[in-house]
């Protein structure tokens, strides 16, 4: 008996060192923040007080070292920002799309010298401190509550996701921390009266109406657009959110919806789906699948010989992988990703040629409005002339500015007045064909049967 | 060598457990960083769940691959009842005993099947709730403007120290008590302990409502600490597979096994997490596979190895 | 309506055969060496990677390569075997399922987040010339590519019946499974036999995941949910029965496909657990097991 008491004592000191550790070893991180990947510590930019500050012209005292005034309190190294990201598990391709726009965005302003803030009278730089949140929200909290602690953030950039997206807002609006954030269109989010959230990116409460009156504009010919109308929705609260409004649009625009069904989240079988519509007639398609959902969908739909003149699928056809997944069979399908590389707004150029250099390929889609997202922050941090957040907040809903995805307002709920350009795969490319002064190819309508491709 | 009496190593025993709940009662007082105590009320979480687990699947050797199944009922109930208004505690309490009943729902027909039939059983009864209330509860469920405005850490964080401390409590007296015993000699030798009057399947359903009522009880306190998030969520394989891990790793049918494998698995993964960006993983599989090579019976295990050769010598 | 039905049940047998492959391979490998190896998902993502590349960057035809990725995953097989696995055999069998189960879990985060570094998060598919080419009978379509996986499936478990049956090593393998200790004295190998059972479930899921890429698609972290299905085919099916595996993948296939048809499309995978669990409940061994002691 003696024995076991003796172990019992050991293991206990063991788990009070345990629980030390703890204590001890969270708070560390903050040293070793991880630079992402492209957002070199900007080293020329940090500079010493005295040489920023050109209030030094009428010096009042001799000693050299102190600044004039107490009018230019000490300026901070770097404005810090930071981000929750899903660079791993089931949300990492989003995330790792996401990443690079916010990585490209902090090097081009750092590379200017930084963001001048009026408070302190200089330009300081941008620090964006990126953590992995495994895609799962409650990791992405304590990220989200290490960076507000440990980094002092001034703002948070967004992760990918409704899923994440949920958790990480309602983190920042706890903390009073202005979010950007895109990759997610579910409208729900908004409506909590969050005053900290906002999203350039377009909602399904933008896309719902924009479906069919890019259509009607794009194909003027009514006998040949395509009426009969199949939605597939996928069980989840975006695809019953944009779903809803497809059906209340298509009603409204002179459609007819011949087939809407559900599907659970991750389906890879949709031959009842397809054979509804086939045999309904059905000349559009529409859904919102994940990838691997969607590229099932698409492989069955060639297999059972259903080709719908024009089909819309959200999300899936965003990722890059998309046409070499499936080939031509890939082709005609359109998305509505919020941005594209072709787009003729200032700085897009320099964008691409950034990513060309480093992916051998022109910008994805949700790099855009991940750049566009530090963009706004920082002209809005610019405009408030402090790192103040609250008033950083107010200047960010003020936003009034033309960036990489063209002009930029925001509503009160945080959602913004963006466009929603519709894009097409064509011949294994990503096309503008909406809104038609920035397209770069024109609608290709109707899609040819899949097996006379 | 002189040794201590067992009253005295009984006191220094109690010494150091009431020095430790008073660290972790001051904890809040002491450090102003929600960061911290944010990762302290993940421990709190994973020693909860994983010491839940381990009611049944450590001490009557019941493999359960569906623990998510109590958490998220627990969680679910709590989070509805205290969102319509309800208050903290009757919620809690009735995520817990929404947990039982549906422990003792599936316990009888579960019980008839043996080793990996019954861990396999229970995983499809858990997935079959999390893909349902997918379905059936689509939408997100986070917190409004008003409630975050007022959102504070610290009162989340002593409730999962309290019910931490509960769930531990009760699996210690679990083990000093005849009922105890008794699952545990089910867990040995069902048939033998069934011969001298041991009813296995009473004793495997309690400790399966107890395992099922702690569960709850931590996806309670889940609900009342997340601030968004897919009801769906707590339904997840994971949260069966992260506490079957810690307690494999820590030391199963053990006390203190759950707690350090917890401790050992969160902290390790949210140092690697916060500097390693997304090579962590590789990072945190690699040194979880050598742990498990160079201790194959778990934290405990070289304990108890250690503390054997230790007395040998004296 | 009789038509889309029978449409319905030949994808639900077109899937569930591959649901059999995979499980095939994770309940050769339990049954013979205890070994609960929850990285049997990665080892499909693994196989459905060198299926994907040969095709990418050589235009090898995905079941051309089949034997490349067979070798492959037989490769690392005896890898993670000698450097994990084998160390496991020498425990008690308890120990052996709760040890593997962590080395497994290990492993699976490794591989997950290996391939998210080396072949980026993006979901991969492998699309041919054939691809959508069908063959119609009685105004029902069967896709090439599948019913060739279904072939390919059928041929590797009656080759693996055969091998079991018929060869010495195969019986060795079996009386393994029957009773260890005796298999031991009566001169057999056991490490041998244990890293030849280990290598054919990661070659079996190696395959499983190159058609997995065909028929569908493939990206880092399908890797858990293809585990879990294998599971529960291969408590369905029984264990110690690999056409009863088979058999009880088929099964599954067809119950969440004709529960789409019938029922509803989002209660397809909960409709084919409750099956499961009423399967356990009135044969607590699965449908084609052996009862236990």
């Amino acid at each position: 008996m003696n024995e076991r008491y003796l172990n019992w004592a050991v293991r206990v000191i063991g788990l009070v060192v345990l629980v030390t550790i703890i204590v001890a070893c969270a708070p560390a991180p903050t040293a070793t923040p991880v630079p992402p990947t492209k957002a070199p510590e900007p080293t020329k930019a940090a500079v010493a007080p005295t040489t920023a500050a050109p209030t030094t012209a009428a010096p009042a005292t001799t000693k050299p070292p102190e600044p004039t005034k107490a009018a230019a309190p000490p300026a901070p190294a770097y404005i810090e920002i930071g981000a929750s990201i899903p660079l791993t598990g089931k949300f990492g391709s989003l995330g790792q799309q996401v990443r690079p726009g916010y990585a490209y965005a902090v090097k081009d302003i750092n590379d200017a010298g930084g963001i001048y803030v009026k408070e302190y009278d200089k330009k300081i730089p941008l620090r964006l401190t990126v953590y992995d949140d495994e895609s799962d929200p409650t990791k992405a909290v304590s990220k989200m509550e290490t960076l507000f602690a440990d980094n002092k953030v001034v703002a948070y950039l967004g992760g990918a996701a409704s899923d994440m997206h949920v958790a990480t807002t309602a983190i920042a609006e706890k903390n009073k921390v202005p979010y950007l954030g895109i990759a997610f269109a579910l409208n729900a989010i908004h409506q909590k009266g969050y005053k900290y959230l906002f999203s350039p990116f377009p909602k399904s409460v933008q896309q719902g109406p924009d479906t069919f009156t890019i259509l009607n504009a794009l194909i003027l010919d009514q006998s040949q657009r395509p009426l009969k109308v199949a939605i597939f929705q996928e069980k989840s609260d975006w695809g019953a959110e944009q779903g809803a409004l497809w059906k209340e649009n298509a009603v409204k625009n002179g459609y007819t919806v011949v087939v809407a069904e559900e599907y659970a989240v991750g389906t890879t079988n949709f031959v009842d789906l397809i054979n509804k519509a086939k045999a309904a007639g059905a000349e559009t398609l529409l859904a919102l699948p994940n990838q691997p959902s969607g590229e099932a969908l698409v492989k069955q739909m060639v297999e059972l010989g259903w080709t719908p003149k024009f089909s819309l699928i959200i999300r899936a056809p965003e990722n890059v992988t998309w046409s070499t997944n499936l080939g031509k069979n890939g082709d005609y399908v359109t998305i509505f990703p919020g941005w594209h590389n072709g787009m003729k707004f200032p700085g897009v150029d320099k964008l691409n040629a950034a990513y060309q250099a480093e992916f051998k390929r022109p910008a994805d889609l949700l790099t855009g409005p991940s750049y566009a997202c530090v963009q706004i922050l920082a002209a809005a941090i610019e405009k408030a002339g402090t790192l103040d957040r609250d008033k950083i907040r107010d200047a960010i809903a003020a936003t009034n500015m033309t960036t990489v995805i063209g002009p930029v307002t925001f509503n009160p709920d945080g959602t913004a007045k963006v466009l929603d350009p519709l894009i097409q795969w064509q011949n294994g490319k990503l096309e503008m064909v909406w809104p038609k002064d920035q397209a770069t190819k024109p609608l290709a309508y109707p899609a040819p049967a899949f097996d006379r491709r | 060598m002189s040794r201590t009496s067992p009253e005295q190593s009984r006191r220094i025993q109690i010494i150091f457990i009431l020095l430790l709940i008073a660290i972790l009662v001051a904890l809040p007082q002491v450090i102003k960083s929600d960061s911290t105590i944010n990762l302290a009320v993940y421990v709190l979480l994973f020693v909860s769940l994983a010491s839940s687990w381990n009611i049944l699947g450590g001490f009557s050797g019941q493999t359960n691959l569906g623990h998510a199944a109590f958490f998220g009922a627990g969680a679910l109930t709590t989070r509805m009842l205290w969102l319509s208004g309800w208050n903290l505690f009757p919620s809690l309490l009735a995520g817990g005993l929404v947990a039982v009943a549906l422990a003792l729902l599936i316990g009888v027909p579960a019980f008839r099947l043996r080793g990996v039939y019954f861990a396999i059983g229970t995983l499809a009864l858990s997935q079959i709730l999390y893909i349902t209330v997918g379905n059936m509860l689509p939408m997100i469920s986070s917190l409004p403007a008003q409630d975050l405005a007022v959102y504070q850490l610290a009162p989340r964080y002593y409730l999962f120290l309290a019910i931490a401390l509960f769930t531990i409590g009760a699996g210690y007296a679990l083990i000093n008590s005849r009922l105890g015993l008794g699952i545990m000699a089910v867990r040995e030798e069902e048939d033998a302990a069934e011969s001298l009057g041991v009813s296995a399947l009473k004793h495997k359903l309690v400790a399966l409502a107890l395992s099922a009522f702690f569960g709850g009880l931590t996806g309670g306190a889940f609900a009342f600490y997340h601030v968004g998030y897919y009801p769906q969520l707590t339904f997840g394989p994971e949260w069966t597979f992260d506490a079957l891990m810690m307690v494999y790793i820590g030391g199963m049918g053990t006390i203190v096994g759950p707690i350090i494998g917890a401790v050992f698995f969160v902290i390790l993964r949210e140092l690697l997490a916060l500097n390693l960006a997304e090579m962590h993983l590789i990072v945190f599989g690699t040194l979880f596979i050598l742990v498990v090579l160079f201790l194959p019976g778990g934290f405990m295990g070289v304990w108890g190895k250690i503390s054997k050769a230790l007395a040998r010598q004296q | 309506m009789l038509e889309a039905l029978a449409q319905n049940l030949v994808y639900g047998i077109l899937i569930g055969a591959l649901y059999g492959l995979a499980a095939v391979g994770l309940s050769l490998v339990f049954g013979v060496t205890k070994f609960l190896n929850v990285s049997h998902g990665e080892l499909l993502m693994l196989g459905g990677y060198a299926s994907f590349w040969l095709f990418a960057l050589w235009k090898v035809d995905p079941f051309i390569s089949l034997p490349a990725a067979i070798i492959f995953l037989l490769v690392a097989g005896v890898v993670f075997y000698k450097l994990l696995f084998g160390r496991m055999v020498k425990l008690a069998e308890g120990d052996k399922i709760q040890n593997t189960l962590l080395v497994g879990f290990g492993l699976s985060l490794i591989l997950q987040n290996l391939a998210l570094q080396f072949w980026t998060a993006d979901t991969r598919s492998i699309t041919t010339a054939y691809s959508g080419a069908v063959f119609s009978f009685a105004g029902v379509r069967f896709p090439l590519v599948r019913v060739a996986s279904l072939v390919i499936a059928f041929v590797l478990i009656v080759a693996l019946q055969l091998f079991l049956r018929r060869t010495y090593t195969g019986k060795a393998l079996r009386a393994t499974v029957e009773n260890w200790e005796a298999a031991t004295l009566m001169g057999i190998d056991i490490q041998r036999v244990y890293l030849l059972s280990f290598v054919m479930g990661a070659a079996l899921a190696g395959v499983a995941g190159a058609l997995v890429a065909v028929g569908y698609s493939i990206e880092p972290a399908m890797g858990m949910s293809w585990t879990l299905k294998s599971l529960v085919v291969m408590v369905l099916g029984g264990l110690g029965s690999i056409t009863g595996t088979f058999v009880g993948g088929i099964i599954l296939g067809v119950t969440e496909s004709a529960t789409g048809f019938f029922l509803s499309l989002t209660y397809r995978e909960v409709v084919g657990l409750v099956l499961f669990l009423l399967v356990l409940v009135f044969r607590p061994q699965g449908l084609f097991g052996v009862k236990e002691g």
